[in-house]
């Protein structure tokens, strides 16, 4: 096939981002289970791992930026490569936001906690981590027909979010937790809701990346289809 | 009236066959409908039809042999100038079927004007390459003025303005190529179809040759072939992606739409395979 070399560059730019992705998936592992069990020490595994994400965030840029340059990449190529360094950043942000959180963890380990939002915040990380995998997998494998579904998956990450809220801003008047966690907890709770956002845009851009629609298009004629198909 | 059939208001019946001066209120589209084109028995290019805008850059590309460069000829009736060879279905060039009985391919010719691979000077002084399509024509008007402003059109005459009893012949093969798109702008064409104008020429004399394009699409409608996609994908509005589905097969144009979305998201797998460098 012509233009082999380019074709390797390509597989192996490919190859990079999922890299990165699977670690940022196992350092959201880590996070789970850490505010799942409350565990400094856990959680203490994956504070640092934001810069080596950056860099290699920025690694793959300078890749992308490279073969732009040298290979002048047009319609499919183009897709892949704008959506590899799209990719790119939502893994990051991510591999960020999970760093934070088990700082939140580790420094509130002491404090009182409800258990209910414990429970609501170990459940929406159990979400969220699911709906970054997904996207990450769609993405790897192309795999859009998938992606149809992550809209909805998206859709209980954010009722938790309201649920988790409604016990931070409303508090039970004995076992709400102390102050500081419940802060605490808010934030978390944000950086959650960005994580799994962040995995709903990876599938997004697969669905790009494969037809060349955007996310948002597929989506309303994925919906009308299922309206159509309904009335019959 | 459609974009594509704009009447053009500068001309009257009696002016047919003459150059103008009259700077144009505006330019016509052409439309082609099931146009094929044989060699003979060969038929070389099948059922095509377009809609080619006015003051647009069109762009037609393909792997060799698939049939382009004979249907740009068909478009101002340069094919038929080869023995055997002959075209089927319509040609419009705003309202008016260039095929029509009647019709004078010459007329035509000067309202449809070509530029070619190789620069086709003639063997005169660059003025004289200039004003001489223009005087067979009949123009009574200023040719100095002429001249000066076809050169600045194909933008060379700032290059040219001290030498122009020079030969063409004098100058770079870049130049001569914007000498023959100055020499095609003179008769005051509608279109201009160029046929790879830019591969025989370096880096600089094309993106000259481009930036030209640029230019000229503001009054002219302008169509190209071209080998080069990034050439396609740099200066055109739209384009069309000619194929041979079988060997032996005639060429089709197989897919036509605004270029960017020719060179982001084709519909058909063989326009991607063609335009990101994976056959042909």
């Amino acid at each position: 096939m012509p233009r082999e070399t380019f074709q390797k560059e390509l597989d192996r730019l490919v190859e990079d981002v999922v890299g990165l992705g699977r670690e940022v998936e196992s350092c959201l592992e880590t996070m789970v289970e850490a505010l799942q069990a409350q565990d400094v020490e856990i959680a203490k595994r994956e504070i640092g791992v934001d810069s080596r994400f950056k860099e290699r965030g920025t690694e793959i840029d300078e890749e992308c930026m490279v073969l732009q340059a040298r290979q002048a990449p047009v319609a499919r190529d183009l897709r892949l490569i704008y959506t590899v360094q799209v990719v790119t950043n939502h893994l990051v942000r991510s591999g960020t936001l999970c760093e934070h959180i088990c700082h939140a963890v580790a420094e509130t380990a002491e404090a009182d906690r409800d258990p209910d939002l414990a429970a609501t915040l170990s459940e929406m990380a159990r979400a969220a981590n699911g709906l970054f995998r997904e996207g990450l997998d769609i993405f790897e494998q192309r795999d859009i027909d998938r992606a149809r579904d992550l809209e909805a998956a998206d859709d209980k990450v954010d009722l938790l979010y309201s649920e988790a809220m409604n016990l931070i801003v409303n508090p039970a008047k004995e076992g709400g937790g102390s102050p500081e966690w419940r802060t605490r907890a808010a934030l978390m709770v944000h950086y959650l809701e960005r994580i799994a956002d962040h995995g709903v845009d990876i599938g997004g851009r697969t669905v790009f990346l494969v037809t060349g629609e955007r996310m948002e298009s597929a989506m309303r004629q994925y919906r009308e289809r299922r309206v159509e198909s309904d009335e019959d | 009236m459609s974009e594509v059939f704009g009447e053009r208001s500068d001309i009257s019946k009696d002016q047919e066959g003459q150059a103008s001066t009259v700077p144009k209120a505006s330019t016509l589209g052409m439309k082609i409908e099931d146009l094929s084109a044989y060699y003979g028995s060969f038929k070389a290019v099948t059922d095509v039809s377009m809609a080619i805008r006015p003051n647009k850059v069109t762009a037609l590309i393909g792997p060799s042999g698939c049939g382009k460069s004979t249907f740009i000829r068909c478009l101002n009736r340069m094919h038929e100038v080869i023995p055997v060879a002959y075209a089927e279905g319509c040609v419009k060039l705003g309202d008016q079927d260039i095929y029509a009985k009647g019709t004078d391919p010459v007329t035509i010719r000067r309202r449809i004007g070509m530029v070619f691979q190789k620069p086709n000077p003639f063997s005169k002084s660059i003025y004289e390459n200039v004003a001489w399509g223009a005087r067979i024509n009949g123009y009574k008007g200023d040719m100095d003025e002429l001249v000066e402003r076809s050169l600045k059109r194909a933008a060379l005459w700032d290059e040219v303005k001290d030498k122009l009893k020079k030969s063409g012949f004098d100058l770079s093969g870049g130049q001569q190529q914007r000498l023959v798109i100055a020499r095609t702008l003179a008769v005051e064409p509608e279109v201009i179809l160029m046929d790879e104008p830019a591969s025989a020429l370096d880096p600089v004399s094309t993106q000259k040759i481009e930036d030209t394009m640029a230019e000229l699409k503001e009054r002219y409608t302008v169509v190209i072939v071209t080998h080069n996609m990034q050439q396609a994908a740099r200066i055109s509005d739209y384009t069309g992606f000619f194929y041979i589905e079988h060997m032996n097969d005639p060429g089709q144009l197989w897919e036509f739409d605004e270029t960017d979305k020719i060179f982001s998201s084709p519909e058909r797998k063989e326009t991607e395979d063609y335009v990101t460098g994976r056959f042909g």
